[in-house]
């Protein structure tokens, strides 16, 4: 069949009706005496429910000599407690029909984990006596740094860690923010008082926000105030500001033989709380955040540089970054930076057509029902976000108007006034000999 | 949940499950061609075309129909899987008529060009170079373990596609292959989410109703002979720099009491801080800081249709060697076989598949019971399947945990891979595979 022969006489695709009203999940929130802030969202028919602590602890807190040691504190914290052998957790949790996951992030360490409804209040009390009083048993120290001595030398076998840890640590000189990876020898050194300090000057009910979501059975509130309430109120996280560099620079690492070139391009842009953010939000979706965005449509569905270009604003507390990835095929290097910033440079010099940005604003949306409906993790994840942002939830139940007011222009002056490439960093992992010429344009621009 | 299940004069096969918790709704299409049944000069050619539906039909031209849901406000996906190839849109619930409108059209036929499948030949190149070719451990265990262990080609060949087939594809293949394959009767539709049955039926009979349905090629064997001598394959990774290892076991015929007791196996011994394998191989030994593992790495153990492994996996240091970690499993699974288990174990067991059917079925908006309903319906042409999965598990007893472990779980029911890292090097024994050789 000849597309341009049914062209004529297409159907229209029927519309439906008007959509329904979408009220966000409401939440009860109370503090504790100690501080540790609780929010409770009942949600859904299935009977599992989602308990998860934020604790203001993570690689932000490390110094330069402790990379990773809020890896090691949290796998720590999973051997075990004063009065539970780390069996009896993973036992009793999986009676739960649940497991206890602690994973340590840059900003917040998050304990926490799903259980069958039935058992919400007792997987809460589980949950604390993990978070309040860990063991941190010594012995199992030589077998945990085993194991990250091997995640470590694995991950760094992996190119798009490699574009990660270079990109980082150009935007985040003398941050926590930019050191990705420890050496080995820095994480052989850690001694169990190194995380039992950690520990000790990290987690308190002052720094944590503890989040339950999904069908509730029980007084939930009664067992959080139960396990929690004797918990030292201990002090809120210090503050300890990021000043992202924003200026142009090129960074290749050389991967003989690679059959792919990983891209990474990006640069600082406004914070969440500012009035620019969800305008970035747009704007960046229509460019390289969506299926059918710009740089996705130009580099996948015209040219089949890459499967699976995206661009995102990743956020740190009262910091954000726009980054665009694509894990280009070696012989396309060149074409694909260019095809990128030919994108980029457009929208800079040109508001999208209202169509075109209509369809935007109606993706997101409707993905913005979808994340706040879609799990109970979801919805703790969008709590999690306004909250440690220190933004209003009024955030949330403002977001799709906002997102609806956004005109053309705006999308243009977000482009022209955060995209500016001339201080964008890029980094590319690949074969150097093969593509050395195609990179030599971005590359002398360097500052 | 209430389960509405029909079929349409043409074949078709439609699945409605309303939930009104989320203003949203699933619209999934199955068709029942998964990578298994490709043809033989043109592996990887099954996923191949599933990019090949997002390039055009009669109504839709290129990125069109990525376009219509997404300025709709919704998501959509393709997956290529062993018994079936999927199209799904998660929208607001307004949109159904929307999805049921572009599903309908491109089950009608594509309007595809060279141009296109040139495209889609690049972007899918690309896609097994950034999973697989240009990644440490790429194809491990999901892609290479079955091409090790089983033995009939629909089973054991490289369903990714090897890149000289993905290269070599032709249009006319394409459309031959639709023709073949994508035909309502071997489909079917499932709707989950937020809408009234009455309405979406009226829908579907409207856009679903004249398209013509095909005449299905016999199905082909996909028997596996039953394994008496275990294998062991080795691959070197130039890319990598810790071995890895894993290890698998044919599964039981599906649905028999014996697949069920190994779905609670595979709670025992690989889900969770309480399993026993975590327990001897990550906190006893050290060998690991986890062990995966799964029945159905692409999915899980309900969403298949053939001869099927459960697999369990790990990274370890060269310090330790393969017949180490292999000793200590040994140790564990001879305990299994050797007596029944407690009551208890196969309680929690229970508990834990439960609470994780929960999590599947709800995976994804709804997808995750659509995907599940949809899977019954063509290859069991019972969606309600689903509502007595949780009876069925409940029926095992220790007895038949220690029968299947003794069966199933056996030395020479096992293929071993084992990933040794470092570059390449002619190797004399027929069993070392290269990934350049994959």
């Amino acid at each position: 069949m000849n597309p341009t022969e049914v062209s004529a006489s297409k159907e229209i695709p029927p519309q439906g009706p008007p959509p329904k009203p979408f009220h966000l999940p409401a939440t009860t929130d109370f503090s504790l005496p100690n501080g540790m802030r609780v929010t409770i969202v009942p949600y859904g028919t299935v009977p599992k429910v989602a308990v998860r602590a934020c604790v203001g602890a993570g690689a932000i807190h490390e110094s330069a000599a402790q990379v990773w040691l809020s890896r090691l504190t949290a796998a720590l914290m999973k051997e075990g407690t004063r009065t539970r052998p780390a069996e009896q957790v993973a036992r009793e949790a999986a009676e739960m029909g649940g497991q206890l996951e602690i994973d340590a992030g840059t900003d917040f360490t998050s304990v926490g984990g799903v259980a069958l409804s039935d058992f919400g209040p007792k997987f809460v009390a589980l949950l604390a006596d993990v978070l309040t009083a860990p063991s941190l048993p010594p012995a199992e120290l030589p077998r945990l740094k085993a194991d990250l001595l091997r995640e470590l030398s694995i991950e760094k076998s992996q190119p798009e860690a490699q574009a990660h840890e270079c990109f980082v640590e150009t935007l985040f000189p003398d941050h926590p923010y930019g050191r990705a990876f420890p050496s080995e020898s820095a994480l052989n050194s850690y001694t169990i008082e190194d995380a039992r300090t950690f520990y000790r000057s990290n987690f308190d009910a002052a720094r944590t926000h503890l989040y339950i979501a999904g069908k509730l059975e029980g007084d939930l509130r009664r067992a959080v105030e139960d396990a929690f309430g004797g918990w030292a109120k201990g002090a809120p996280a210090p503050d300890l500001p990021a000043c992202p560099v924003k200026a142009r620079s090129f960074h290749l690492i050389d991967r003989p033989g690679a059959a792919q070139s990983n891209l990474l391009i990006g640069l600082p842009v406004a914070e969440p709380s500012s009035p620019d953010f969800i305008k970035l939000d747009v704007m960046n979706s229509l460019l390289g955040g969506s299926f059918a965005s710009r740089i996705t449509s130009n580099i996948r569905e015209e040219k089949g540089y890459t499967y699976s270009p995206i661009s995102q604003i990743a956020t740190h507390r009262q910091l954000a970054y726009w980054l665009q990835s694509a894990d280009v095929a070696t012989d396309v290097t060149g074409p694909s930076l260019h095809e990128i910033f030919y994108e980029i440079d457009r929208l800079r010099h040109e508001p999208p057509s209202a169509e075109e940005l209509e369809g935007i604003r109606n993706f997101l949306a409707g993905l913005f029902i979808l994340r706040n409906t879609i799990s109970p993790d979801a919805i703790i994840g969008q709590l999690h976000f306004v909250d440690s942002q220190g933004l209003d939830r009024s955030y949330l139940s403002t977001y799709t108007r906002k997102v609806m007011e956004v005109q053309p222009a705006d999308v243009q002056r977000m482009a022209e006034t955060y995209l500016d490439p001339s201080q964008m960093t890029i980094v590319v992992v690949g074969d150097q000999a093969q593509i050395a010429d195609q990179i030599a344009p971005y590359e002398a621009v360097t500052q | 949940m209430p389960i509405t299940y029909y079929k349409l004069p043409n074949g078709l096969r439609v699945i409605l499950s309303p939930d009104s918790t989320a203003p949203t709704v699933v619209t999934a299409v199955y068709y029942r061609i998964g990578f298994r049944v490709e043809p033989r000069d043109r592996t990887g050619f099954a996923h191949l075309f599933e990019h090949m539906m997002f390039q055009g039909s009669r109504n839709l031209g290129k990125m069109e129909f990525i376009r219509l849901v997404q300025e709709n406000g919704g998501v959509l996906n393709g997956s290529t899987r062993f018994d079936f190839t999927n199209y799904f849109e998660l929208l607001p619930s307004n949109k159904l008529e929307t999805a049921l409108w572009a599903e309908a059209d491109r089950m009608k036929g594509l309007a595809i060009t060279e141009e296109n499948l040139k495209n889609q030949q690049d972007v899918v190149i690309n896609e097994v170079q950034v999973s697989v070719l240009n990644q440490p451990y790429g194809g491990f265990p999901w892609l290479w373990m079955p091409q090790h262990a089983n033995s009939n080609w629909y089973n054991s060949h490289n369903f990714y596609g090897e890149l000289k087939d993905i290269e070599a594809a032709t249009l006319d293949e394409v459309q031959a292959f639709f023709k073949t394959y994508y035909a309502p009767n071997n489909a079917a539709l499932a709707i989950v989410g937020d809408f009234e049955p009455e309405e979406a039926q009226a829908m579907i009979a409207k856009y679903f109703t004249g398209i013509a349905p095909a005449e299905l090629p016999p199905p082909p064997d996909l028997a596996e002979p039953r394994q008496e001598e275990e294998k062991t394959a080795t691959r070197q990774d130039p890319l990598a720099n810790r071995p890895a290892l894993a290890f698998s076991y044919h599964m039981p015929p599906r649905n028999s009491p014996e697949y069920f007791a190994m779905g609670l196996l595979d709670q025992m011994l690989v889900q969770g801080d309480d399993s026993l394998l975590y327990r001897e191989l990550v906190k006893k030994h050290g060998f690991s800081g986890e062990v995966s593992g799964a029945i159905n790495e692409l999915g899980n153990m309900f969403d298949y249709d053939g001869p099927m492994l459960w697999t369990a996996s790990l990274f370890h240091d060269s310090t330790v060697q393969p017949e180490q970690i292999l000793s200590a499993v040994d140790t564990v699974v001879e305990s299994l076989q050797s007596q029944p288990v407690e009551q208890s174990l196969v309680d929690r067991s229970i508990t834990k598949m439960r609470s994780n059917l929960y999590d599947t079925l709800t995976q994804f908006g709804g997808f995750g019971r659509a995907n599940l309903m949809a899977c019954y319906a063509l290859f069991d042409d019972d969606p309600s399947r689903i509502d007595s999965l949780e009876a069925e598990f409940r029926k095992v007893t220790p007895q038949l945990v220690e029968r299947t472990a003794r069966e199933y779980l056996r030395k020479n029911n096992r293929t071993v891979l084992r990933i040794v890292p470092g570059a390449a090097e002619l190797a004399a024994d027929p069993a070392v595979a290269t990934e350049e050789s994959n």
